[in-house]
C-alpha cells in the first residue's frame, strides 16, 4: 500500500495562485523539524553538537531545548544523525508531521508580523539568526528570523489552518500572497 | 450670524473646500477643518442636547475633553455614536447627525425634564426607583434604559477591518506639542528609537493655536521644521491620530490610531482602527493641560465656551465664535483671548475678571469688569447678552459668545493609572502627576509648567534625563526663543456665586452646584461617593472638564483644601475606544482559534457532523441517508462498533514525550498507581491526582523504551497536564533527569474498536497481530504494508477489542481511508465523540463529568490505583484527611429506569423515595446518561452517597429543571462485559 501525505494547508492552497508578491508566505512542504531536549547539565555540548550539524537550522525552543528544522535533510536521516550524535546528550523527537512552517518575506514582513506577535523584530533586537518561542495569532509558534526581512514560524499543525488566515489577513495592507515553496 | 470664518488665516486650507452634512443641512467646511470648527465656521452653535434636562448645549472645547458636542456620524451601518465633534476630522461627504433629542435639535420634548428638575436631583433614581420591587422588571428598568444612553448603536453589524499591532521603541513621547517635539528631538538626534504620539490628526499640539514667534518664525513653522528632521530619521515613528490611553505593566501604553476615519469609504484592505500596544523602555508624558470651565449661571449655553478653545478656533481653523465676544477669565489665558480678538479685528465686548486686580494689560478700548462675575447669560439656543454682577451691582453686557477660563489643570491621567494618586500644589493651584519613576516622566505642561518656552526647555531637559536613566548622553538641541508670550497664571474661583440660573460643574451628566450639595447633606461626601451619588465625573468624558472644579467646590462647601478631598480614580481609557478596535480580527468565525484534527478531512468525507469541543472541531457522529435524528446515527454507530467494527479519530488526546534516566520514577511520582515497573512494550493506565487527593487527569502511558514512555492525556486536559508535568520537573524535583515534550500534532491516532477490529488491521500491517503476539495492554512500533512505520496501542475506552493505531499526522487521511477499505467486507462504520461516549458510560468508564474536581480514585470505582505502598506521589498525603475517606461519600454508581421509557439526564438530583428535594436529603447526582443501544434502555451514571452498597436499591431521580421524576435502580456502573472478557479475545 502507498499511502498519499497531505500537507495541513493544502484545503487552503488551491496550487492555483499566481506569481508571488512582493509580500509572501511561502508554506514548506515537507519540512524536517525535530524536537531536541537536553540533558540536565549537557546543554552547552548539546548546543555545540546541533551547531555543527550540516544543512539544518537550529531554533531556541525553551531552556535546554531546540527545534532543528530542515529543508533538505529527510526524517530519517537526521533522525540517525541525531540519534547518533546524541547519545548521553539529548534526546530527539520527531515533529515533522506536527509542526508546520510559514516562511514570511518582503520589505514590510516586520510590519505585518507586528500584527501577529509581540516580539521586538528590530535588527538590534531580533537579528538574522535569532529565534524565540512566542504566540502568534494566539497559537504557540517558533520564530526565527533567516534573513534581512524573512522570518519563519513553526506552528502547530492542528493550529495552522487558523493562523495561515490570519497572517494572510493581517499581510492584506501589502498584498501578501501565499504558496507552498518551490523547493 | 455670530460665529464665522475669517477670509485669512488660520491653517485650513481654504482651497479645498468640503461638503458635509449636519441633520440634513448641507454645509461647507475646508481641509484641516474638524467637525466642530466647521459647524461654528456656520454659525452653528446648538449641537447637541445634554443628557439629563436635554438642555440646548454647544461646543465647549477644541479638543479631546469635549463633553457636549456628541454626535453621530456616518451612515447605516457606518453610523458611530457619541463622536465629538471637536476631535472629528471633516471630510468631504461626513453626515453628522445630534443626538438625544426628539423630535428635532431644536424642538426637544425631552426638555420638558427642566421643568421637574427640581424633583431629578441627584439621587433621583435610587430614591424614587426602589419600591414597589415588582415594578423594577416591568415599569423601572425599561424606562430608565429609554431615558439613558446618549446616542443609539447600530444594530448592522460593523462593515470595516479593525487590527492590533505590537510596536517597541527606547522612548515613547505622548503629545506633539512643544514639550513633545523637542523630547522627541533630543532622542531621535541620539539615535533612540522613538516614537511620538498624538491624538490631533496634525502634530504640533497647543503649537497650532499659537500666535507668537519662535526663533523668529511662526509656530506651525517651527512645528514643521522639526517634524521634518524627525521624518528624516529612520528609526522615529511619527504617529499622527493616535491616542494613548493607557499604561500598563512593564511599561506597555495602550494606543489606538485612527486609519481611516477620516475617510468616507474606507480600503477594505486596511483597518479603520488599529489598537497599538507599545513597549517602551521610558516613555515621556507631554500631554499638556486642560484649561478649566468656570462655574455660573448659565454657562451651559451655547455660544459659551473655553478660552483657549476660542483662541484655537480663530488661530488654527480662521473661525471666530461670534461677533462681539465677551470673556469672564480668574486669569491669563482670558486676556490673551482678548487680545487674539482684538488682533483680528473682533469686538471684545468686554473682560470679566473675577479677581479683584490683575497685573495684565488689555489693548486699548477693551473694558475690564475686575472682581466680578457672570450670574447669567441670556438668550436659549445661543448667547444673548449677559447679567455681570459686582458688588451687588448688576449690569447687562451685550454681547453672542462668551469665553470662559478658570485656569489649567495639568493632564496626568497616565501617570496615574497604575494606582498613584496626584497630588495638590497650592503653588499651581492643581493636581500634579505623582512620581511614578524614571519609566514615565510628565514634560512641559502636563508637568505643571507655563508658557511654550518653559515647556520647549522642558522636553529636552526631561528627554535627556530619559537617556541618563538608559545609561545615554546626548547633546541638547537649541531651543529658540518665544516671542509674544503671555501670563498664564490665575487664581483659583471654583464658584461663582449668585447664579439665576444652574451652574454646571459637569455638563455631560447634567451635574450642577445644588446635587454636589445634596450629595454632601446625604452622606456622600467622600469624593468617590459623590461621583456615583451625582453621576458627576462618568460617561464619555469622564470628568475631564468638570472634575477639578467638583473638587474645588466639594473643599469650598467643607472649608477644606482641595488636597483634602483628592480626586476620584483614574483608569483606562483616557477617552472611548471603540469595541471594533479592541476586538481587532478577533470576530466572527475567527474571535478564537480553531484546531483541526489530522483526521477532520477524512471525517468530513465521511459525512461528519461537527462538534466544538474546546478550540477543537470533533466528528460527533456521521449520518446516513434515512437516518432521522442524531440519536438513530448513534444508536447504530455503537451497535456496528459492538458486533462488527469501528474507527473513530482519537488523534485530539494529548500525547507527551517522556525521556530521562529518572523518567520512570518521575511517573511514578505524579501518578496514584505504579509505574516504575512497567515493563518496554507495554501500556498502562494511569490516575493523576492533585496535591489535595482530588483526580486531576487519566490517560494511559506506554514505556516505549527503557528511558522513554509516552504519555497521553484526556482532550481537555493536555496543556495543563504539560504545565503541571513542567512544575513537577522544574520546581517540586528539579535533581530528576527527566525531560518531556509534547507530540500531539505530531500523530494521527484513530481507534479500530469491535470483535472484527483484528481482522482490519491485519490486513494493514505487516507485524503480527494475534493475540498472543500482540495481546491486551501491548504496545509496539510497527510497520504498514508499503513501509510506513507507525505506532500500535492495545488498548480500550469502549469494552470491546480495540486498538490505537498512531500514524504520522500527514498519513493519518490516507491511512484511515485503507482501514475503511480493508473493513468494508467486516461492516466497518466511523464513529464520533458521541458513539465513543456511549460506548464508555456502557462499559462505566469515568471522562471528566465523573473526574469533575471533587472526586477521589475511590469514588469512582478506581480506589485499587491508589498505590499505598509507593513512598510518595502528588496526592498522597492529603488523601487521609478526614472527609475524603468518609463513609457517606459520593461513589460511582450506574442507574436503570424502572419504567425503561424514562429516559435519565445528566445532571438530575437523586432523592431516596418519599423523601422532599432539599440540601439534607440530597443523595447525589446524575454525571453521564444515554440511551444504551446494547440494553436497548437509558442508562447513566451517578454520584451516590454511600453508592456501591447500594446496588439493587431504588431511588427517585429528580430533575427539576426539566419538571421530571422517576424511579430508577442503583446498580453497578460497568453494564455490558463485567468480567472484561472481550478486552483479552
Amino acid at each position: 500500500m502507498n499511502y498519499v501525505h497531505r500537507h495541513v494547508l493544502e484545503d487552503l492552497i488551491t496550487g492555483f495562485e499566481g506569481s508571488s508578491n512582493p509580500h509572501h508566505l511561502a508554506v514548506l512542504k515537507r519540512p524536517t523539524v525535530f524536537s531536541v531536549l537536553a540533558r540536565p547539565g549537557r546543554e552547552a555540548d548539546a548546543r555545540n553538537v546541533l551547531a555543527n550539524l550540516q544543512g539544518v537550522s537550529v531554533r531556541i525552543s525553551g531552556p535546554g531545548e531546540w527545534l532543528v528544522v530542515s529543508e533538505d535533510v529527510a526524517i530519517d536521516s537526521l533522525a540517525r544523525t541525531l540519534q547518533d550524535s546524541g547519545t548521553g546528550l539529548f534526546d530527539a523527537v520527531d515533529q515533522s508531521d506536527g509542526r508546520v512552517v510559514l516562511r514570511l518575506s518582503g520589505p514590510q514582513v516586520r510590519k505585518i508580523l507586528a500584527k501577529c506577535l509581540a516580539v521586538d523584530l528590530h535588527a538590534d533586537a531580533f537579528p538574522v539568526g535569532a529565534s524565540a518561542a512566542t504566540q502568534c495569532c494566539h497559537a504557540a509558534a517558533n520564530l526565527a528570523r533567516t534573513d534581512q526581512d524573512t522570518f519563519e514560524l513553526v506552528v502547530s499543525r492542528s493550529f495552522a489552518g487558523f493562523v495561515f488566515e490570519e497572517i494572510l489577513e493581517m499581510g492584506r495592507e501589502f498584498a501578501m500572497t501565499a504558496g507552498f515553496s518551490a523547493g | 450670524m455670530s460665529a464665522h470664518r475669517l477670509s485669512s488665516g488660520g491653517l485650513v486650507d481654504r482651497s479645498r473646500s468640503l461638503g458635509f452634512s449636519f441633520d440634513g443641512l448641507d454645509l461647507k467646511g475646508y481641509e484641516g477643518d474638524t467637525l466642530a470648527s466647521a459647524l461654528l465656521a456656520n454659525d452653528q452653535l446648538l449641537v447637541g442636547r445634554s443628557f439629563k434636562y436635554h438642555r440646548p448645549r454647544g461646543i465647549v472645547t477644541a479638543g479631546s475633553a469635549e463633553p457636549n458636542a456628541l454626535v453621530m456620524i456616518g451612515k447605516g451601518a457606518r453610523t458611530e455614536p457619541n463622536t465629538r465633534a471637536t476631535v472629528a476630522e471633516l471630510y468631504n461627504g461626513l453626515v453628522a447627525t445630534s443626538q438625544n433629542r426628539w423630535p428635532s435639535l431644536k424642538y426637544d420634548i425631552g426638555s420638558l425634564n427642566s421643568l421637574l428638575s427640581p424633583f431629578l436631583g441627584a439621587g433621583f433614581y435610587y430614591k424614587t426607583f426602589m419600591w414597589p420591587a415588582a415594578f423594577w422588571e416591568k415599569v423601572y428598568e425599561p424606562f430608565i434604559r429609554r431615558a439613558a444612553g446618549l446616542g443609539k448603536a447600530v444594530m448592522e453589524a460593523d462593515p470595516d477591518r479593525y487590527e492590533k499591532a505590537w510596536a517597541h521603541c527606547d522612548l515613547l513621547v505622548v503629545g506633539a506639542g512643544p514639550a513633545g517635539l523637542m523630547a522627541a528631538l533630543t532622542a531621535a538626534r541620539a539615535g533612540l528609537r522613538v516614537i511620538l504620539a498624538d491624538e490631533g490628526f496634525r502634530l504640533g499640539g497647543s503649537l497650532l493655536s499659537e500666535r507668537v514667534s519662535i526663533g523668529g518664525t511662526a509656530p506651525s513653522t517651527f512645528v514643521e521644521t522639526i517634524l521634518s528632521e524627525l521624518a528624516g530619521f529612520p528609526w522615529v515613528t511619527l504617529m499622527p491620530r493616535t491616542t494613548v490611553f493607557g499604561w500598563y505593566d512593564d511599561n506597555v501604553f495602550g494606543a489606538v490610531e485612527k486609519v481611516q476615519k477620516h475617510i468616507a469609504l474606507p480600503s477594505l484592505d486596511l483597518p479603520v482602527e488599529r489598537l497599538w500596544r507599545i513597549v517602551a523602555r521610558r516613555a515621556i508624558m507631554a500631554t499638556g493641560a486642560e484649561e478649566r470651565p468656570l462655574v455660573f449661571g448659565g454657562n451651559d449655553r451655547p455660544g459659551v465656551m473655553t478660552a483657549g478653545a476660542g483662541r484655537t478656533y480663530l488661530n488654527r481653523y480662521g473661525v471666530a465664535v461670534g461677533r462681539k465676544v465677551a470673556v469672564f477669565t480668574n486669569g491669563g489665558s482670558g486676556y490673551q483671548a482678548a487680545r487674539d480678538l482684538a488682533a483680528q479685528g473682533i469686538d471684545v465686548a468686554a473682560v470679566i475678571d473675577g479677581r479683584p486686580a490683575a497685573g495684565d494689560n488689555l489693548p486699548n478700548g477693551i473694558r475690564l469688569i475686575q472682581g466680578g462675575g457672570v450670574v447669567k447669560v441670556k438668550g436659549r439656543h445661543r448667547v444673548g447678552g449677559l447679567l455681570v454682577e459686582r458688588s451687588g451691582f448688576e449690569e447687562s453686557i451685550d454681547c453672542d459668545a462668551l469665553l470662559m477660563s478658570g485656569g489649567w489643570s495639568p493632564i496626568i491621567h497616565l501617570a496615574c493609572q497604575r494606582g498613584a494618586k496626584p497630588y495638590w500644589s497650592d503653588e499651581k493651584q492643581a493636581f500634579l502627576a505623582p512620581d511614578v519613576g524614571r519609566q514615565l516622566l510628565p514634560a512641559g505642561s502636563a508637568s505643571g509648567l507655563s508658557g511654550i518656552g518653559a515647556c520647549l526647555r522642558d522636553g529636552v531637559a526631561k528627554a535627556l534625563s530619559a537617556l541618563a536613566s538608559l545609561d545615554l548622553t546626548a547633546t541638547s538641541p537649541d531651543v529658540p526663543d518665544v516671542e509674544g508670550e503671555y501670563d498664564a497664571s490665575f487664581a483659583p474661583l471654583w464658584y461663582v456665586p449668585g447664579a439665576r440660573d444652574k451652574a454646571f460643574v459637569d455638563f455631560q451628566n447634567d451635574v450642577h452646584v445644588k446635587d454636589l450639595g445634596l450629595a454632601q447633606r446625604e452622606g456622600f461626601g467622600h469624593i468617590e461617593h459623590t461621583k456615583r451619588y451625582t453621576t458627576s465625573g462618568m460617561a464619555t468624558d469622564q470628568g475631564k472638564l468638570g472634575n477639578v472644579n467638583a473638587t474645588g467646590i466639594i473643599a469650598g462647601m467643607k472649608g477644606v483644601s482641595p488636597a483634602e478631598i483628592g480626586v476620584t480614580t483614574f483608569r483606562p481609557f483616557y477617552t472611548p475606544v471603540s469595541f471594533g478596535a479592541m476586538a481587532g480580527t478577533s470576530r466572527g468565525e475567527h474571535s478564537r482559534p480553531v484546531r483541526r484534527s489530522p483526521l477532520h478531512g477524512w471525517a468530513k468525507k465521511n459525512g461528519a457532523v461537527f462538534v466544538e469541543a474546546g478550540l477543537w472541531h470533533r466528528s460527533s457522529w456521521f449520518p446516513r441517508d434515512g437516518e432521522k435524528g442524531w440519536r438513530q446515527s448513534v444508536d447504530r454507530e455503537v451497535m456496528n462498533a459492538r458486533t462488527n467494527v469501528g474507527l473513530c479519530d482519537v488523534s485530539t488526546l494529548g500525547k507527551i514525550e517522556v525521556f530521562g534516566n529518572d523518567a520512570a520514577e518521575f511517573l511514578n511520582r505524579i501518578y496514584s498507581n505504579a509505574f516504575l515497573k512497567l515493563p518496554v512494550g507495554r501500556a498502562r493506565y494511569g490516575l493523576m491526582l492533585r496535591e489535595d487527593g482530588i483526580v486531576y487527569d487519566d490517560g494511559t502511558t506506554s514505556r516505549l523504551a527503557e528511558n522513554h514512555f509516552f504519555v497521553t492525556t484526556t482532550t481537555a486536559y493536555a496543556a495543563e497536564v504539560m504545565t503541571h508535568m513542567e512544575y513537577c520537573a522544574q520546581v517540586l524535583w528539579p535533581d530528576l533527569d527527566v525531560r518531556f515534550v509534547s507530540s500531539s500534532d505530531q500523530w494521527a491516532q484513530m481507534s479500530l474498536v469491535g470483535p472484527k477490529a483484528r481482522l482490519v488491521l491485519q490486513q494493514v500491517v505487516e507485524d503480527d497481530v494475534s493475540n498472543e503476539a500482540f495481546p491486551f495492554l501491548a504496545v509496539r512500533e510497527v510497520t504498514l504494508k508499503g513501509g510506513l512505520r507507525a505506532r500500535l496501542f492495545r488498548i480500550s475506552f469502549s469494552g470491546e477489542l480495540a486498538y490505537e493505531l498512531a500514524v504520522p499526522a500527514g498519513y493519518g487521511e490516507a491511512v484511515a481511508d485503507a482501514l475503511m477499505e480493508a473493513g468494508r467486507p467486516h461492516d466497518i462504520c466511523a464513529y464520533g465523540v458521541e458513539a465513543l461516549n456511549v460506548l464508555r458510560i456502557e462499559k462505566g468508564h469515568v471522562t471528566h463529568n465523573e473526574l469533575n474536581g471533587t472526586t477521589t480514585p475511590d469514588d469512582v470505582g478506581l480506589g485499587k490505583m491508589f498505590s499505598v505502598n509507593k513512598p510518595d506521589f502528588i496526592g498522597k498525603r492529603l488523601s487521609s484527611r478526614f472527609g475524603l475517606t468518609a463513609a457517606d461519600r459520593l461513589q460511582l454508581v450506574g442507574l436503570k429506569p424502572v419504567d425503561k421509557a424514562k429516559e435519565i439526564k445528566a445532571g438530575a438530583h437523586l432523592l431516596k423515595e418519599g423523601a422532599a428535594p432539599s440540601m439534607t436529603n440530597d443523595q447525589g447526582h446524575v454525571t453521564s446518561a444515554c440511551f444504551s443501544p446494547a440494553l436497548g434502555h437509558p442508562i447513566a451514571l451517578a454520584l451516590l452517597k454511600s453508592g456501591r452498597e447500594r446496588f439493587g436499591e431504588k431511588i427517585v431521580v429528580w430533575d427539576k429543571l426539566r419538571g421530571e421524576e422517576f424511579v430508577a435502580e442503583v446498580c453497578s456502573p460497568v453494564f455490558i462485559d463485567p468480567d472484561s472478557q472481550k478486552l483479552h479475545q
